[in-house]
């Protein structure tokens, strides 16, 4: 046994930190992350007060048609002092329309991913914790959703529930609520998936061993034990679905089963610059580039957290 | 203008009115044949024979046989494929000229027979290659009515043939109201005196002979593939294989033509010079990247409509590239068979509320058409009758740009106390890529209505409005080219209460008022030219009067070609003739 040398330095004290304080300080680190965050952070409001935004821009509303707008060809302006992102071919403003645009897009990318998530964390627990037929039955399930041709169903449904009231009493129809169905439906297995690795893992803990031979129920073991442990997974896979589903949104809008005119949408705007984008390069460069922004910027915000989380970074 | 939704009905329009600059055509913007520097589209002597035409489309035709042919987009098609009776040189949309035919038809002094004599000389295409005979006709207008292909003309202007019904039916396929005495002569019996309307009908590519030895297999199937085995006895045919297989028809990708060996050529009496050895025509696609291809490539013309940066971009740059040709209209039918559009106040508030002029503008500006006041348009027999440019003065189409007090003073009256309709939400289907159907969806919403608006394509826009049972309301995008030159051809099909069909229907109002459909009955009996304009010109106005529909604009249609092209104009069907275009 050796002994402390009188002449060797005072060590210093060890202050212990929480896994919260520890995430807070490798994310404010990351800048970029920060800075895609603080990017949403504006988008959010802009998009929550889209209404006073468009006022304070001077700004027609975003379904205000104008002839004024469109010159004797019926073809529109491009930016100017009254439009600074120009008009579409109804002489509506692009401005106002890439702000409301804003909304459908992230209403739905985080309504479907919200439900992804709930679902898949549901199912991931089941399947992860239960093992063998529950295990099975969800499985070849998540594997059937995910091999399924998603956009060809939204196309399908949105075909054949395009008139009169819809499919079933009305509840399918082109729509949001038919976008949010379909995304949900094509996102959730992907967090099952995740989810059940991390339980199979988690259910052979020390910690769920423990509460198991005290006679915690499972459902117990699985609210207490297993769900806080899959927090962190959860957060970060969220945060890489949602620009998915932003875009799944998009392309589903583009080829016309989203959101139904004249709703602003910035896939719908994109498909209808498509004949004109020579002439009116506007129109599809703005919901463009606020679509490509708002995708990059929660690509960063999830790499950041991931890297915040995951205690094998080595910071 | 956004791609054309017109609605196709075989057409033979009065347009040499505007051609030799009647006043009646009104507008002064280059919509007769030389007016602003456009290309005229007429015809030109001394043309090169030879070369390969492109034709760019980004829709495919309806059908490709010629008995079911119904869009004016495959007219371009048929016109240069098939030989029917009569039919209308490029520059002169009134004359039906004999073209299988010897001579005029003739219509017995009952006006029950209609007697036609055929020239001998045409032969079909390889592999049939034999004469065409009087029994050839009759087998084309006999098909007509087969169940396995229903052409959607023939019950209009020859349904009164006597013996129909059991070939409807599909109890018979022996039309006995046809019959052929000789191998050149044709009769036409009908069980009422309509015989002088339906003698202008045999322009149409339904009287197109068809060997009955070698398309009875095809026409014998639930649905008959004859189109896509068809032969031809015009300049050109769709490439086929010795079977007769049309492989030159890949559908919603391809269409090649090439010259028919069969065919006799002018000392036959035909008129087509068929210039070019080959058309070779590719559908699918952006119809403005479509529209720029053609103006900046070679040997290109456009199939379908020309949308607005295309009119644009050819009419203030390359004009000699552009043609326009007054023909047909658009209207916005709506609904009378259910509230709120079987109250006539209702119709009346949105009428005036329309604004007209905007939709004139989304879809290319006033050089693509003229404001309308009525439904049938400028150089159209009854055109004045009906009140000319300027309508007959109800006040309800008084103000191009809409008029939204008079449209609460017509709500008011019907009901709606405030001025804005607060009734149930009504259906909408507009096009997708038609931005006039969302000017339409923005004033209704103006007036208070609340719409269930879907966006189709435009296959599936006519599949739900023309299907009574699907219950749509109002749809924005519809228009018309008429048959042959006749108030018959214009208003008969469109506001005729027993033309109401529960499928391919083309009453989209629903107007079933008997005292309109008396006085189209009359009409269609009288045979002195004058007075039959006066009577449709009336009919019109009746029409009008009844708000059955909104009259928007009457077209004057663009087409666009490559610089080395010298695209001619059938302006019986707003469209490029295939038999008359030629390469520099």
């Amino acid at each position: 046994m050796s002994s402390l040398s009188l002449t060797e330095p005072a060590l210093p004290a060890v202050v212990a930190r929480s896994p919260l304080q520890l995430f807070w300080r490798r994310l404010r680190e990351d800048r970029v992350a920060l800075g895609a965050l603080a990017f949403i952070g504006v988008l959010v409001v802009v998009a929550a007060a889209a209404p006073l935004v468009v006022e304070v821009a001077g700004t027609p509303p975003p379904d205000a048609q104008s002839s004024e707008a469109l010159d004797d060809f019926g073809s529109p302006t491009g930016p100017s002092a009254a439009h600074p992102f120009g008009v579409d071919e109804l002489g509506r403003d692009v401005f106002s329309r890439v702000v409301y645009g804003a909304r459908v897009s992230l209403e739905v990318a985080l309504i479907s991913t919200g439900i992804a998530v709930v679902v898949g964390t549901i199912m991931g627990m089941v399947a992860g914790f239960y093992r063998g037929w529950v295990d099975t039955v969800l499985s070849r399930l998540m594997d059937i959703l995910l091999a399924f041709p998603i956009l060809l169903l939204g196309i399908g449904l949105a075909s054949a529930c395009a008139l009169g009231n819809g499919c079933l009493g009305g509840i399918v129809r082109p729509g949001l609520s038919t976008v949010v169905f379909v995304i949900a439906l094509a996102s959730w297995p992907y967090i099952a998936r995740i989810v059940r690795g991390q339980v199979l893992s988690l259910r052979e803990r020390e910690f769920v061993e423990a509460s198991r031979s005290i006679g915690a129920s499972n459902l117990r073991i699985m609210r207490v034990d297993v769900l806080p442990n899959l927090v962190a997974p959860i957060i970060v896979y969220t945060t890489l679905i949602i620009p998915t589903n932003i875009l799944f949104e998009a392309a589903l809008s583009f080829l016309g089963v989203g959101v139904q005119p004249p709703t602003a949408s910035w896939g719908q705007m994109l498909s209808e610059a498509v004949g004109i984008f020579d002439t009116a390069w506007w129109y599809m460069l703005f919901p463009g580039l606020a679509l490509l922004f708002t995708v990059l910027a929660f690509n960063l915000v999830g790499d950041g957290l991931q890297d915040a989380l995951n205690p094998k970074t080595g910071r | 203008m956004t791609s054309t939704i017109l609605r196709r009905i075989p057409v033979g329009i009065g347009i040499a009115l505007c051609a030799v600059a009647i006043a009646a055509c009104g507008s002064d913007d280059g919509d007769d044949d030389s007016g602003g520097g456009f290309a005229s589209g007429l015809p030109v002597e001394g043309a090169k024979k030879g070369g390969t035409l492109k034709v760019v489309s980004a829709s495919d035709v309806d059908q490709i046989d010629p008995g079911q042919a119904y869009y004016q987009l495959t007219y371009l098609v048929t016109s240069a494929t098939q030989t029917p009776l009569y039919a209308y040189k490029p520059e002169d949309p009134e004359t039906p000229v004999p073209v299988l035919a010897e001579s005029d038809p003739r219509v017995s002094p009952d006006g029950r027979t209609v007697t036609v004599k055929i020239r001998s000389g045409f032969r079909f295409s390889p592999p049939v290659d034999r004469a065409v005979t009087s029994k050839d006709v009759k087998y084309a207008l006999t098909r007509g009515f087969f169940p396995s292909v229903a052409n959607q003309y023939v019950q209009n202007y020859l349904g009164a043939l006597e013996g129909t019904g059991p070939v409807v039916e599909g109890d018979t396929r022996e039309l006995s109201g046809i019959q052929t005495p000789d191998d050149r002569t044709l009769v036409l019996r009908f069980t009422t005196d309509i015989g002088a309307t339906a003698a202008q009908a045999l322009v149409l590519p339904a009287s197109a002979p068809v060997p009955e030895e070698y398309a009875r297999r095809f026409d014998a199937k639930k649905q008959s593939d004859y189109g896509f085995n068809q032969v031809a006895t015009g300049p050109y045919m769709i490439r086929n294989d010795a079977q007769g297989k049309a492989v030159g028809y890949q559908p919603g990708r391809r269409i090649e033509l090439v010259r028919n060996p069969s065919w006799p050529g002018a000392e036959s009496g035909d008129f087509r010079p068929a210039y070019v050895d080959r058309v070779d025509w590719t559908i699918g696609g952006n119809p403005t990247v479509i529209g720029r291809q053609v103006l900046n490539g070679r040997d290109m013309i456009n199939g379908d409509t020309v949308p607005a940066p295309i009119v644009k971009q050819a009419a203030t740059r390359s004009k000699e590239q552009i043609t326009f040709t007054p023909l047909g209209n658009r209207f916005i039918p709506l609904n009378m068979s259910e509230p709120p559009f079987d109250d006539v106040n209702v119709r009346k508030a949105v009428a005036a509320a329309i604004d007209r002029t905007r939709l004139q503008l989304v879809r290319g500006g006033k050089l693509t058409g003229k404001v309308a006041t009525h439904f049938l348009p400028p150089g159209s027999p009854g055109f004045e009758a009906a009140g000319g440019l300027e309508g007959s003065g109800h006040d309800f189409l008084a103000k191009p740009e809409g008029d939204m007090q008079l449209a609460a003073e017509y709500l008011r009256k019907a009901g709606f106390s405030n001025g804005r309709y607060s009734g149930p939400a009504i259906s909408m289907v507009g096009t997708e890529d038609d931005p006039g159907s969302q000017v339409v969806l923005d004033q209704f919403r103006r007036l208070g209505f609340r719409v269930n608006y879907r966006s189709l394509s435009q296959e599936a826009m006519f599949g739900a409005c023309a299907v009574p049972a699907r219950k749509v309301d109002v749809c924005p995008n519809y228009g018309w080219l008429p048959d042959f030159n006749d108030g018959y051809a214009y208003l008969y099909g469109t506001f005729n209460g027993k033309a109401i069909a529960p499928q391919q229907n083309s009453n989209w109002s629903q107007l079933n008022d008997p005292r309109i459909n008396a006085a189209m009955d009359r009409a269609a009996r009288i045979t002195d030219p004058e007075e039959r304009a006066e009577a449709w010109g009336r009919i019109d106005d009746q029409i009008t009067a009844a708000a059955a529909a909104v009259p928007t604009y009457w077209d004057d249609v663009p087409n666009v070609q490559s610089r080395n092209v010298r695209g001619v104009i059938a302006r019986w069907n707003g469209a490029w003739d295939l038999s008359f275009t030629s390469l520099e």
